[in-house]
């Protein structure tokens, strides 16, 4: 691939595990006369591969527990890869010191899923607003600064004279514009929202996707948007990535998923959204549910409860095969053409 | 006759400053058998709709006025102790988060046992015996080994199965269902919510589905009611009003989802948000927020008008009919 069609961000073969034996003495088993040392993990994410063009909004969908939210934060360099590689404009960044990251910091920039706990409750807005600025560009005047944070108040629909309330005072959906204020002041390129909208009212929801939307097309952000809820990805996502027990099963633009999903669990995924045209539940029945991240199934993580699951499923993990609509799906069945 | 009819009741929480009226008079009834949907965001006073149904609003709540009649018995004025055969028995309630609803510490078995043994005299050995019938119903595995297992060795959807088991335990003749399914992920929501719809049909239970997602309200009932700041605004068959809803604020809610086969389009938003209880403007609640605001919205509340099989609070939608115009739609 030529440099000037790089992706803005790159995610290789990424990994993430969380250790959860405790201390040593925790890790000490006695089982058959002899003293054991045993070590148990959470596998959140395991080899996952993404590419993220400039001006796309790439969502990443999925139930809770597939690892969504540990794939956005390693992005952003708040937790560090067990294993893989993550790309900014062909630099690698998730082995940088903390000086060499800090160009990146400002360039990414995250927006939390509880604007109630992501808001600093001690902090007046206009000083929660002021300080990415500060930090990052050391080198302007406090006028600068201000009429920085009076624009970008402006342009998420808080009124700049509020800057001396605190977050408190504020409503849900108010406390989110300011989230995503904080997250433009700095002038940012890539913005990871992770679930932004799923704590709030469904008329406030609205305006907080219908403020993302207007950030994008004015300031030519790139997304990476978390969610679990698939109405919000039809309407908001260029692609959308399936995520199932820290793999991605299925990644296709959002056009295409929506008309031709291809894996047996994005069927059912779809399936499962409550619309408004329906008269009774209609969702693709699966066996059983998630298993845990701890003690990962062998083969294809959805075997168990995958209705099309045969022999090689239970044994061959399936590797993300691009079929001819452009669809890359994770699916012995489906390169089989079985399905 | 209705099974239960709810006349204008009001319940308001006394604190320093004043009440807080969180119901205004709110009056609907439910017929044996029927689903009724009841929705509006959060703080609309759905859920202390729930409760004051049961009259379980604890203080400093207190139920100013109505009633709740059910059985021709008024469930708001009744004594704890009749109430106590009635909660519970007659009339179940189902919870959001399964976790804080089952005892941690004591086995689903025993949590099913002590119900029936509540409400009836029956030996511990025929109880485990419904018990294990009611977890088969409820579609979960092995129901033998499930009674001696306590809440935490079970998945969320699990447990909400095992609390939708307790709460059919006493062949209720009502189920109170307050966002069942809103802690679960969507694949169990669905499970769940296709569950429940068919015990209800099965076993002839009404259910008061209360929920904040209106795909699932379209899916599960027959009747649906629309609440705001504390008023029911809107109320009729669900699919008249998924498909012509006629308040503003009905409208808005509507299209503010992000809707199938259009993607990318600005989405229709209802200007700032739903005012809390002790800022609620006199008049109409949503003329704050509302496209169509008259002069009469800011002073008095408005009456129901009938339009079709739907009852809706909204001068002008009032005014449209009388005159005999079409009414109009919130974004156009």
């Amino acid at each position: 691939m030529s440099a000037d069609k790089a992706p803005l961000v790159r995610v290789r073969q990424l990994e993430k595990r969380f250790d959860l034996s405790g201390g040593l003495l925790d890790q000490l088993r006695f089982r058959e006369g002899r003293l054991t040392r045993h070590r148990e993990y959470v596998h959140a994410i395991n080899g996952v591969d993404l590419d993220i063009e400039p001006g796309e909004a790439l969502c990443v969908v999925g139930e809770s527990g597939c690892g969504k939210s540990t794939v956005a934060r390693t992005v952003m360099g708040l937790l560090s890869p067990t294993a893989g590689e993550v790309h900014y404009e062909g630099q690698r960044i998730d082995n940088l010191s903390r000086a060499a990251a800090m160009p990146y910091r400002r360039k990414m920039q995250m927006i939390f899923q509880n604007p109630y706990a992501s808001l600093n409750p001690r902090m007046t807005i206009q000083q929660t607003l002021e300080e990415p600025i500060r930090f990052h560009r050391r080198d302007w005047k406090p006028e600068q600064v201000q009429a920085k944070v009076a624009e970008v108040m402006a342009s998420v629909g808080i009124d700049p004279d509020w800057g001396k309330r605190f977050g408190h005072e504020f409503s849900g959906g108010q406390r989110q514009r300011i989230a995503i204020a904080r997250a433009l002041v700095v002038d940012p390129e890539f913005i990871v929202a992770d679930e932004p909208i799923s704590a709030l009212d469904v008329s406030i929801q609205a305006q907080v996707l219908n403020l993302l939307k207007e950030a994008q097309d004015s300031r030519g952000l790139t997304y990476l948007f978390i969610t679990h809820d698939l109405a919000v990805v039809e309407h908001f996502g260029t692609r959308v990535a399936v995520m199932y027990l820290g793999r991605i099963c299925e990644l296709a633009t959002t056009a295409t998923l929506f008309a031709k999903p291809r894996h047996p669990y994005t069927q059912a995924l779809l399936s499962a959204i409550p619309r408004l045209e329906d008269e009774r539940p209609n969702h693709i029945r699966l066996q059983g549910e998630v298993p845990t991240p701890v003690q990962l199934p062998s083969g294809c993580v959805f075997h168990g409860r995958c209705p099309y699951a045969n022999a090689r499923c239970k044994e061959e993990i399936p590797r993300l095969i691009a079929t001819d609509d452009g669809t890359r799906v994770a699916c012995h069945g489906v390169e089989e053409g079985r399905l | 006759m209705a099974l239960l009819e709810v006349n204008n009741l009001d319940v308001r929480f006394a604190v320093r400053g004043g009440d807080l009226k969180a119901l205004r008079g709110i009056s609907f009834s439910l017929d044996k058998g029927e689903r009724l949907g009841l929705v509006g965001e959060s703080g609309a006073g759905k859920s202390v709709a729930a409760f004051a149904i049961l009259n379980l609003i604890a203080r400093p709540g207190y139920i100013a006025g109505g009633e709740v009649l059910f059985d021709g018995r008024n469930l708001a004025t009744m004594k704890p102790r009749e109430l106590r055969d009635i909660r519970g028995h007659r009339i179940a309630m189902i919870f959001q988060d399964p976790m804080m609803t089952l005892n941690p510490v004591i086995s689903i078995g025993t949590q099913m046992v002590e119900t029936l043994q509540a409400h009836r005299r029956i030996s511990t050995a025929d109880a485990r015996a419904i018990a294990i019938d009611n977890l088969r119903k409820v579609q979960i595995p092995s129901p033998e080994k499930r009674l001696d297992q306590y809440p935490h060795e079970l998945s969320g959807g699990m447990r909400q199965r095992v609390i939708i088991a307790i709460a059919l335990l006493l062949e209720p003749e009502i189920i109170i269902a307050d966002e069942p399914t809103t802690a679960l992920d969507v694949t169990i929501q669905a499970e769940i919510m296709a569950l429940l719809l068919e015990l209800c049909e099965q076993e002839q239970v009404a259910l008061m589905l209360i929920t904040h997602d209106l795909g699932v309200v379209a899916q599960v009932t027959q009747r649906m009611l629309v609440m705001y700041s504390g008023r029911i605004i809107e109320q009729g068959p669900t699919r008249d009003i998924i498909h012509h809803p006629r308040h503003p604020y009905t409208q808005g809610l509507i299209k503010a989802l992000p809707q199938v086969g259009e993607p990318g389009t600005r989405l229709y938003q209802i200007p700032g948000s739903m005012p809390s209880l002790n800022r609620v403007p006199p008049g109409c609640p949503f003329n704050p927020r509302c496209p169509f605001v008259m002069e009469r919205c800011l002073e008095t509340m408005p009456d129901y008008v009938r339009s079709g099989a739907v009852d809706v609070a909204c001068y002008e939608v009032e005014d449209r009919l009388a005159a005999g115009k079409a009414i109009l739609e919130v974004g156009q």
